[in-house]
C-alpha cells in the first residue's frame, strides 16, 4: 500500500487507477465486519436493501412483517464495549401499524434516484407505495393487479420518473409518480414478473426477468418488447473490444439476430435489409451511442412485433423462473440467476449467452434475489441459501463465501462507497461486511483489546 | 507415553502430529477427554500457528463424524483450546455455524447422531460453552454473537443463563442486607426514644423481685428448724442418703404456704414477667445495638448499660430458683399429663390383669414413695408390671410358650373331653318317621375329630430387601427381588455406598462341598474348644481358604487342559504355515498379522466399550417382549383364537343353524 502511495506522490500512478486499486483491494478482503453492527428492528425475513446512490450513506431494508426501516451506515448511534462495537440503530421504521402502511411482506425498497427525500416499497398486498423520508407517509399509492415481486427506477433517467413493478400478474406496469397514474403496461410474460431492471446505459430500456423463464427487453418508446434473450445462443466468452476488431464483432453482433429473423415470416425483408445496410453504415454506426443501437434494432423488430415468431417469443433464459437480474455498472452486460441454480451473464449488444461457467452453486428458487455487483464490474455477490458467494464474473470461480447467516439470504447491496456489503436474510438480520481495520488501527485498539481477547495459555 | 509417540512422529511428519492427538482423544469411550491426551494436545497446538491450524481443521474433521460421543469430546477439546488460543477463536468463528449445527443440531435437517443420550448431553453441554464464550468474548467476534442471538432469540433456545443468574442473586442478597440494615436502622431509632422507659420498666421488676424475696426470707426462719429435728431421729440406710439429702434441700426452700401465698403469687408474676418479656427483650436489643452499623456515644453507653441490665437479670433469676419458687407452668401441666398417660396405661393393662398405676402402688408395701408424687408415677407404673411379672411366673413361662390362635367356634370346648348330646336345643322332630333317640351323645372322639382346628396357612410377612447396587446415573438399586436382581445379580448385603460387604460365600454351603462340611465341624469343634470369638475368626479364615483351594484346583484343571489345546493348536498352526508360507513377505506378514490378532483376542476376553458398541441398541425388556408379542406366530395365534371365539359365539346365537 505504502508503495501505491509512493507511486502516486511521484505521479506514476494515476488517480483514477490509484483509486480503483485501492478499492479493489478492499472489496477483496471483506469479511463480517465485528466492529460495526446494524440493529434489525424487522420481525420476518429481510427482503430487499439498497443504498442511496447520492451519498452511499442511508441503507433502506425491507422485511416480511411488513416493515422498511431505513438506516445511516456511517454514524452509529450507539456503542457498546469500550466503543468496540458500533450499532447503527434505524432512523425511522415504517410497519403495518402506521396508517398507510403495508399489510404483508415488503418485497422490494428502493430509494428515489435523485435524493433520498423518497423512497418507493413494493408489498405482496398488492400496492406499490412512494413514501416521503422525512414525514415517513405515503405520498403517491398505486394499486397493482398482484402480488409485486420487484420494482425498480432507473438511475440515469432525466427524462421520466417511472417505477416499473412486477408482480404476480403477467404485465409490467410502470407508475409514474409524477401523475400517480399507469404509463405504461407492458405484456409479453407468460407468467408473473419476478424481476425488473433498468438498463444502466440506455434511460429507455427495461428488463425483466419473470417465472415463465424469459427475460424480455423493453423500449418504453416503443410497443412490444423487442428481445428475448435466449439460453441456447451464445457466445464464446467476453465479446473483444471493439476498437480491435470491428468486421468480426459487427458479424457477431448481427449475426444472431439475423438467424432468428430468417425463420420467421418477414425472413425475405429481413435479409433485404442485412443485404442494404452497407459495410460502410456498420463502420459509422460503431462510435455511435449504444442507445442509438438499440434504436437501430428496434426499428428492426418493431415490425416483427405483433406477430413475433414464435420461436424467438418462447425463448427462455433460464429453466424455470428468473430469480434475479443486475445489469453491470457499465451497461454492457446482464447478469440473471434463475431458479435452476445458474448464473448467467448476457452480452446486452448482442444478447448473447456469454457461457461463462459458475462453480457450482444452489439458489433459492422461491423468492426473489436481490443480487449485488462490485463497483468495477469484476465481481458478483450471490446469495446461497445461508451463505453469500463472491463469483468473478468472467472466470466463474468463488473468490470468499461468506458464512454469517443462519437462514437463507435474501438480498446483498454493496456500497461502492465504502466497499461494504449488505446482507439481509429470513434470519431478520442485516450483516455488515467489510475490510477489516488496517493496521495503523489495529495497534490503537490492541491496548483495548489486550484485556479480554489474547493468547491465554496456563499451561 | 505421548512424549514417546510425538517425537516418534515427529520424524515423520510433524503436522499430523496434532490430528493425531486429537482423533485419539476424541475415539475414547469416557464422558471427558483423557487429560494427559489433553495437555499434549496443548502443548502440541501451542507451539506454532501452523499446528493451530491443524487443530481447528482436525477438530472439525472430527465434529463431522456420525457419532455425538466423538462430536462431545471434539466439542471438549475445542472449549479448551478456545478459551486459550485466539487465533484459534479467530479460525473457528469463520464457519461457526457449521460448528453450531454440527456440536447443537438446530437444523432440522442435520440432526444429532446417535446414541441419543450423548447426543441430549452434547447439546446441552454445547449450549453452556457457547452462553459462556459469548460472555468472555462475544465482543470480539461477531459470529459468536450472532449465533448467541440466532439461537436465543429466533430459535428460543434455554440457556443455562449462569452470568445472569448470579448477578441476579447477588442483587437479592444486595437488597436484603440493604432492607434488613434500614430495619435495624429502624429499630435503633426507636430505641432511642424508649430507651429511659425501657430501662426503668426492667428496674422497677427487678427491684419489686428483691422486695418479695426479703419477705420471704424473712418468714423463713422459723419454718427451717423442725426440718433440723426430723433428721435425728432417721436410721440411714446408705440408698436412701441421696434422697434423703435432696429432701432437705428442699426443705430448705422456702415452702408455699397459706400465709405466704400471695406474695409467692407475685413473685411469680414478676419472674415470669422478667424471664418471658425483659429478657429476650433485652437481649435482642444487645444484638440490635451490636449489629447497628453507627459509632455514637448514645449506643455504646447503652450497650454497657443493658449487658449490666441482662446480668442483673439473670442474677435475679438465679436467685429465684435457689430459692425455690422456679414458678414455671410446668409442673401444673405434667399432673395433668400424667393423669392422662396413667389412664391410657390402665386399659392396656387390663388385659394383663393389672389394677390401675396408683393402686398397686398403694398395695404393694416394698414401693417406696417418695414424697413427690408427680416424679414417682412412672416408676410406679413400671415397677407395677414387674411385679405382675413376678406374681406368676410359671404363667408367664406358659404365656410364651402358647401358641396364638384366631378366633373360633372350638374355643368354646378347648381342652374339654367331654361327650356331648346331639340334640343339644331340646328341639322336637315330630313327625319324623324314623328312630327318634333324644338322649343320643355323640363321643369325645368324634367331637375331637369333628373340631380339629384348621388353618389356612399364612406366609410370615417377609421384607424383602432392596437390591442395592449402585446405579449408573447415582443412587442404589430399590428393586425388591428375593433371591436374584434382574440387573444386578444375587442379591447380597451391601454397605452404604452399595459395595458388597465380603462374606462367607453362600454357595459352598449349599453345594455340601466335603471340605465345606470338614471346615464347619472344625469350627464347632473350635467354639467348644477355646474361646469362641477368638476362634470365629481363624475358622472362617481356614474355611474361606478351603474354598479357595478347591475352586483353585478346578481352575487349574482347566487352564492346564485349556494350554494343552493351545499348544495343539499352535503347532498345528504353525505346521501349516510353514507348509503354506511361500517366500513372499506379504503373505508372512500376513500371518503374523493374524497371529497378533488371535492373541489380543484370547488376551483380552472381557468385551471393552467402544465406540460402534455405543451405537450398538440395548435390546430392552420392551424389545423383549415386543419380539414374543409381534412374532408371526403369536399374531396367528392370537387371530385364530379371536376366531375361533367368534364362530362358538356366533353357533351359541343361531343353534339351529349349521
Amino acid at each position: 500500500m505504502w508503495k501505491e502511495v509512493r507511486a502516486r506522490e511521484e505521479g506514476a500512478l494515476p488517480p483514477n487507477s490509484f483509486a480503483s486499486r485501492i478499492r479493489s483491494r478492499r472489496t477483496s478482503t471483506i469479511e463480517l465486519s465485528h466492529r460495526k453492527e446494524i440493529v434489525s428492528p424487522h420481525h420476518g425475513a429481510v427482503n430487499s436493501l439498497q443504498v442511496d446512490s447520492i451519498e452511499g450513506r442511508y441503507l433502506l431494508s425491507g422485511a416480511s412483517d411488513g416493515s422498511a426501516a431505513a438506516f445511516d451506515v456511517q454514524h452509529a448511534t450507539d456503542h457498546e464495549g469500550d466503543c468496540l462495537i458500533a450499532k447503527h440503530k434505524s432512523l425511522f421504521v415504517v410497519d403495518k401499524h402506521l396508517e398507510f402502511g403495508h399489510k404483508y411482506a415488503i418485497s422490494s425498497v428502493l430509494w428515489y434516484p435523485v435524493d433520498t427525500g423518497l423512497f418507493v416499497t413494493g408489498s405482496l398486498d398488492h400496492h406499490v407505495k412512494v413514501w416521503d423520508t422525512n414525514l415517513t407517509q405515503v405520498v403517491v399509492d398505486f394499486k397493482m393487479p398482484g402480488k409485486v415481486y420487484g420494482t425498480a427506477m432507473s438511475a440515469i433517467a432525466t427524462t421520466h420518473m417511472l417505477i416499473a413493478a412486477g408482480s404476480e400478474d403477467v404485465q409490467v406496469r410502470l407508475c409514474d409518480i409524477a401523475s400517480g397514474a399507469f404509463t405504461h403496461t407492458l405484456s409479453g410474460h407468460r407468467d408473473g414478473v419476478m424481476t425488473v431492471e433498468w438498463s444502466a446505459s440506455s434511460e429507455w430500456i427495461l428488463m425483466t426477468g419473470g417465472c415463465d423463464g424469459a427475460i424480455r427487453f423493453w423500449d418504453i418508446r416503443r410497443a412490444g418488447c423487442f428481445l428475448v434473450l435466449d439460453q441456447s445462443r451464445s457466445q464464446l466468452g467476453r465479446r473483444p473490444p471493439l476498437s480491435s476488431n470491428t468486421l468480426s464483432s459487427n458479424s457477431l453482433k448481427k449475426g444472431p439476430i439475423s438467424r432468428t429473423i430468417t425463420s420467421g415470416q418477414y425472413s425475405a425483408k429481413g435479409l433485404a435489409n442485412q443485404r442494404k445496410s452497407p459495410l460502410g453504415s456498420a463502420m459509422k454506426q460503431l462510435p455511435s451511442l449504444r442507445k442509438g443501437q438499440f434504436l437501430s434494432k428496434g426499428s428492426t423488430v418493431q415490425r416483427l412485433h405483433p406477430g413475433m415468431s414464435s420461436g424467438q417469443n418462447r425463448a427462455t433464459a433460464h429453466y424455470g423462473a428468473v430469480t434475479g437480474l443486475k445489469a453491470t455498472g457499465d451497461g454492457m452486460y446482464l447478469i440473471s440467476s434463475g431458479s435452476d441454480s445458474r448464473l448467467r451473464v448476457w452480452d446486452i449488444e448482442s444478447g448473447c449467452n456469454t457461457l461463462v461457467n459458475f462453480e457450482a452453486m444452489r439458489l433459492l428458487t422461491t423468492k426473489a434475489l436481490q443480487l449485488a455487483i462490485s463497483d468495477d464490474s469484476s465481481m458478483v455477490f450471490v446469495p446461497c441459501m445461508a451463505s453469500v458467494k463472491l463469483y468473478d464474473v468472467w472466470s466463474g470461480m468463488v473468490c470468499q463465501t461468506f458464512h454469517g447467516h443462519y437462514e437463507s439470504v435474501n438480498c446483498c447491496c454493496f456500497n461502492s462507497h465504502d466497499q461494504e456489503l449488505y446482507t439481509g436474510s429470513n434470519d431478520r438480520q442485516i450483516l455488515v461486511w467489510s475490510t477489516p481495520y488496517s493496521a495503523i488501527f489495529e495497534e490503537e485498539d490492541e491496548k483495548k483489546k489486550s484485556v479480554t481477547d489474547q493468547d491465554n495459555w496456563s499451561d | 507415553m505421548e512424549n514417546e509417540e510425538m517425537s516418534r512422529e515427529g520424524e515423520i511428519d510433524a503436522a499430523a502430529v496434532v490430528a493425531r492427538l486429537i482423533e485419539k482423544a476424541t475415539s475414547s469411550t469416557d464422558h471427558e477427554v483423557d487429560p494427559r491426551l489433553l495437555k499434549a494436545i496443548k502443548s502440541a497446538v501451542r507451539s506454532s500457528d501452523d499446528e493451530v491450524r491443524d487443530a481447528v481443521r482436525a477438530l472439525m474433521d472430527q465434529m463431522k463424524k456420525q457419532h455425538s460421543q466423538v462430536r462431545y469430546l471434539a466439542v471438549l477439546i475445542v472449549d479448551e483450546l478456545f478459551m486459550r488460543s485466539k487465533l484459534f477463536r479467530s479460525l473457528l468463528v469463520v464457519n461457526f455455524d457449521q460448528f453450531l449445527s454440527l456440536s447443537i443440531g438446530f437444523r432440522r435437517n442435520l440432526p444429532l447422531p446417535p446414541p441419543s443420550t450423548i447426543a441430549s448431553t452434547l447439546r446441552s453441554k454445547s449450549i453452556e460453552i457457547l452462553e459462556k464464550w459469548n460472555a468472555s468474548f462475544g465482543i470480539h467476534y461477531r459470529q459468536l454473537r450472532l449465533g448467541f442471538d440466532y439461537l436465543k432469540n429466533t430459535l428460543k433456545f434455554q440457556f443455562p443463563n449462569r452470568l445472569e443468574n448470579a448477578t441476579r442473586l447477588q442483587q437479592e442478597r444486595r437488597e436484603r442486607e440493604i432492607r434488613s440494615k434500614q430495619i435495624l436502622l429502624n429499630k435503633f431509632q426507636s430505641l432511642k426514644e424508649r430507651y429511659s422507659l425501657i430501662k426503668d420498666e426492667i428496674q422497677s421488676t427487678i427491684d419489686e423481685i428483691g422486695e418479695c424475696i426479703e419477705i420471704l426470707h424473712a418468714k423463713e426462719a422459723d419454718e427451717s428448724i423442725p426440718a433440723e429435728d426430723d433428721e435425728v431421729e432417721e436410721y440411714r440406710p446408705p440408698a436412701l442418703q441421696q434422697i434423703r439429702l435432696d429432701s432437705l434441700k428442699e426443705g430448705e426452700k422456702v415452702q408455699e404456704s397459706t400465709e405466704n401465698k400471695a406474695v409467692f403469687d407475685v413473685l411469680r408474676e414478676l419472674h415470669r414477667l422478667l424471664v418471658s418479656k425483659h429478657l429476650p427483650a433485652v437481649q435482642e436489643w444487645m444484638s440490635v445495638l451490636v449489629r447497628v452499623d453507627i459509632t455514637d456515644k448514645f449506643r455504646d453507653t447503652a450497650l454497657k448499660e443493658f449487658i449490666d441490665l441482662r446480668n442483673n437479670i439473670l442474677s435475679v433469676k438465679k436467685k429465684c430458683s435457689e430459692l425455690g419458687c422456679v414458678f414455671d407452668d410446668g409442673p401444673v401441666q405434667r399432673e395433668d399429663e400424667e393423669d392422662l398417660w396413667e389412664e391410657g396405661k390402665i386399659e392396656i393393662n387390663v388385659a394383663g390383669e393389672s389394677s390401675g398405676a396408683n393402686s398397686s402402688v398403694e398395695g404393694s408395701a416394698h414401693i417406696v414413695t417418695t414424697d413427690n408424687g408427680n416424679s414417682s408415677a412412672p416408676h410406679a407404673s413400671k415397677s407395677s408390671d414387674d411385679h405382675v411379672l413376678n406374681l406368676t411366673p410359671e404363667r408367664s413361662k406358659l404365656l410364651a410358650e402358647a401358641p396364638v390362635v384366631t378366633w373360633g367356634l372350638f374355643l368354646d370346648n378347648w381342652g374339654s373331653n367331654r361327650d356331648a348330646p346331639a340334640n343339644q336345643r331340646g328341639l322336637e322332630l315330630e313327625g319324623h318317621w324314623g328312630r327318634v333317640d333324644s338322649d343320643a351323645v355323640i363321643p369325645a372322639e368324634k367331637i375331637a375329630e369333628l373340631s380339629v382346628h384348621r388353618t389356612l396357612y399364612k406366609e410370615q410377612p417377609v421384607e424383602i430387601q432392596p437390591c442395592h447396587a449402585p446405579l449408573k446415573k447415582g443412587g442404589l438399586c430399590q428393586r425388591r427381588d428375593l433371591k436374584v436382581c434382574p440387573f444386578h445379580g444375587p442379591i447380597v448385603p451391601r454397605d452404604s455406598e452399595g459395595n458388597p460387604i465380603e462374606q462367607i460365600p453362600r454357595k459352598g454351603l449349599a453345594k455340601g462341598e466335603p471340605s465345606a462340611h470338614a471346615a464347619e465341624v472344625v469350627s464347632v469343634l473350635a467354639e467348644t474348644e477355646t474361646d469362641p470369638n477368638m476362634d470365629k475368626l481363624t475358622v472362617e479364615q481356614v474355611f474361606k481358604q478351603a474354598v479357595r483351594n478347591v475352586r483353585e484346583r478346578d481352575v487349574d484343571v482347566k487352564t492346564s487342559k485349556r494350554a494343552k489345546l493351545a499348544r495343539v493348536r499352535e503347532h498345528n498352526e504353525a505346521v501349516l504355515r510353514d507348509a503354506a508360507v511361500t517366500s513372499t513377505s506379504y503373505s508372512e506378514a500376513f500371518g503374523e498379522h493374524n497371529e497378533a490378532f488371535h492373541g489380543n483376542k484370547t488376551g483380552t476376553k472381557t468385551k471393552k466399550a467402544t465406540l460402534s458398541s455405543m451405537l450398538r441398541k440395548k435390546i430392552t425388556a420392551k424389545d423383549r417382549i415386543a419380539q414374543r408379542l409381534l412374532s408371526t406366530r403369536a399374531t396367528d395365534a392370537s387371530s385364530h383364537q379371536l376366531m375361533q371365539g367368534e364362530d362358538s359365539k356366533y353357533r351359541e346365537a343361531f343353534p339351529n343353524q349349521w
